[in-house]
């Protein structure tokens, strides 16, 4: 995705974290306080330090996580971010036991961030699991410029996370969960796919979520002619384009580094096969 | 060693004919081409960095998965992605404010490509020095020939000799039995210094596929898991041969960079830490000074090869 507009620069800032809270299932909602945060572009990340304590860093595990920026919340001092993320491993079960007063280490804002909708357009935005982290901020940008269409999916009600607060913004919620506990009974992309039969056409589409569910929102979308953001993940050692750690094929044959070219790209331009 | 505190420390080291402001730099393949750091600190303030290797021709790489984490450390199956050496001079050595000491870093496949990338680098003005890498362990088609046979490394070293005179490094792989032979033979054929080490040739495994975590297979393992073993090869290489050496494996902090320097390395690369940390060079820069400084060393080059090995 291009973006001409000047991008925030990063820093490296050891944090405070304020609150670490679970949110059901193994999921975590992580809010730290970031002195210098300059805020976060929506779709933008951050790199995690996992288990560092007090000043010093953790050597095992060794590599940062990358995380995208949930929100910015601006009216505090210094300002805090909060990240949601699952248990998935080492990193991710350190992370999950970090306690308000510890530190945790922060290199961010990264990324590019998500293309803002054409203004008056409405802005289908469809996420998975962890991936709704990516869309807060680009629904609550995007419900200033036109209607916004939120669809959130997991595999049932106690994994879902941040419904209230998309709500809250005023964007129109519709909820898929595979067994059926809250919402639509399926899939995600089901969703996106009756919204976009039933609208009037130009929809911004955008899709974050596990790689299979983002596949097919770019079939969906690319079955009726039209374009989809996606925002991808990959395993990364430094976050801004030095490593080349986390390089993913293009479809036109080239290598692009999530960090640094994405996380977000045109969903016509990934070689989904090819994603590790 | 050292005496009381001392209020200003000479940072300065000499390393084969680049002269540095301190003696920290950082290692090729986990610092860009030096502008990805730009916005974290002044490049101007560490000794210098040493840019990603570059070859003849721009090179896309390995198809990923490219790294893995392991026990305090990564393995790394990049492939050595890069621009090609004549972007490298137009495009990325002018994005360099004045000031960053740059020492350009070259691998090929073939002997007379070294050579002839080492020729194309000669002269260009913001070029300090080369190091050849005759270590990398990830390429099927080259690098961890060159610096695993001895006869083979007296060639390329002699060949980029004769293609430059400006300084020369010479990167040594860790992957051999006597890391002396390899020190001594770089010597011998007109070497200015040394940078040791590489990575150390690993491999990884999913348990649950049977596959290697890497597309690669086998990769470079880096990070503190590795720096004893860097550390012994400094320490036994700097007994063998006269030319300075530039210590490199696992260095996270000061405490880290100062071991080296006392096994004998004349100055340090700060490698994988780069990633996880993007302010890493220039705190070991300023943590070596601040030992300096409290242990009453007035020059950190009187630090080098201080190891004292008790009679035994």
């Amino acid at each position: 995705m291009k973006e001409s507009a000047q991008l925030a620069l990063p820093l490296r800032v050891d944090a405070e974290v304020r609150e670490n809270r679970a949110e059901g299932g193994s999921n975590f909602r992580l809010r730290l306080a970031v002195a210098g945060w300059p805020g976060a572009e929506p779709g933008r990340f951050v790199m995690l330090s996992p288990g560092a304590r007090g000043a010093a860093l953790r050597f095992d595990p060794l590599l940062p996580r990358p995380m995208a920026v949930y929100r910015t919340l601006g009216v505090a001092a210094p300002p805090e971010i909060e990240v949601l993320y699952k248990v998935a491993g080492r990193g991710t079960r350190l992370l999950a036991e970090t306690h308000a007063g510890d530190r945790v280490r922060v290199v961010g804002p990264l990324g590019v961030p998500f293309a803002m909708p054409v203004a008056g357009r409405c802005a289908l935005l469809v996420g998975g699991g962890t991936g709704i982290a990516s869309l807060y901020e680009l629904a609550a940008r995007a419900a200033q410029r036109g209607p916004v269409v939120v669809m959130l999916g997991a595999r049932s009600e106690a994994e879902l996370m941040g419904c209230d607060d998309f709500a809250a913004l005023g964007v129109e919620l519709r909820i898929a969960t595979e067994d059926g506990s809250r919402g639509h009974r399926g899939r995600v992309t089901e969703l996106l796919e009756a919204a976009l039969d039933a609208g009037a056409g130009g929809e911004a589409i955008y899709a974050c979520g596990p790689t299979p569910m983002m596949r097919r929102a770019a079939e969906i979308a690319a079955l009726r002619g039209r374009s989809c953001q996606v925002s991808l993940e990959n395993r990364m050692a430094c976050g801004f384009g030095v490593c080349l750690g986390c390089a993913v094929p293009r479809a036109d044959g080239s290598i692009a580094l999530v960090c640094r070219d994405g996380p977000v790209f045109e969903a016509g331009q990934v070689a989904w096969a090819g994603l590790p | 060693m050292g005496g009381p505190a001392v209020s200003t420390v000479d940072t300065r080291v000499k390393l084969g004919g680049i002269a540095l402001r301190n003696p920290v730099l950082t290692a090729s393949g986990t610092f860009g081409y030096g502008a990805e750091f730009a916005p974290f600190f002044d490049l101007a303030r560490i000794g210098g960095i040493v840019a990603k290797s570059i070859t003849l021709e721009p090179r896309q790489g390995n198809r990923p998965p490219r790294i893995a984490e392991t026990p305090a450390g990564m393995l790394n199956a990049i492939g050595l992605e890069n621009v090609g050496v004549d972007a490298f001079i137009t495009e990325k050595l002018p994005a360099l404010a004045a000031g960053v000491v740059v020492v350009a870093s070259v691998f090929e496949t073939e002997i007379d490509r070294y050579a002839e990338v080492c020729k194309r680098l000669s002269g260009v003005p913001r070029v300090a020095g080369l190091e050849i890498n005759a270590s990398c362990p990830h390429v099927k088609s080259g690098g961890i020939e060159f610096g695993q046979r001895a006869e083979v490394l007296a060639q390329l070293v002699r060949a980029t000799r004769r293609a430059t005179s400006a300084p020369l490094l010479v990167k040594l792989s860790p992957n051999v039995t006597d890391i002396r032979e390899m020190a001594r033979v770089c010597e011998g054929e007109g070497a200015d210094g040394l940078s040791l080490v590489n990575t150390l040739q690993a491999l990884d495994i999913d348990i649950e596929t049977r596959r290697p975590v890497l597309s690669n297979v086998l990769g470079g393992l880096s990070g503190p898991a590795i720096r004893p073993v860097a550390l012994r090869m400094v320490w036994q290489a700097s007994q063998a041969v006269r030319i300075p050496i530039c210590g490199i494996g696992g260095i996270m902090n000061a405490e880290d960079a100062i071991k080296f320097l006392i096994c004998g390395a004349t100055a340090v690369q700060v490698g994988t830490a780069n990633y996880l940390n993007p302010l890493a060079a220039l705190e070991v820069a300023e943590g070596i000074e601040a030992h300096a400084r409290r242990h009453g060393v007035a020059r950190v080059a009187d630090l080098v090869g201080t190891i004292e090995v008790p009679a035994r």
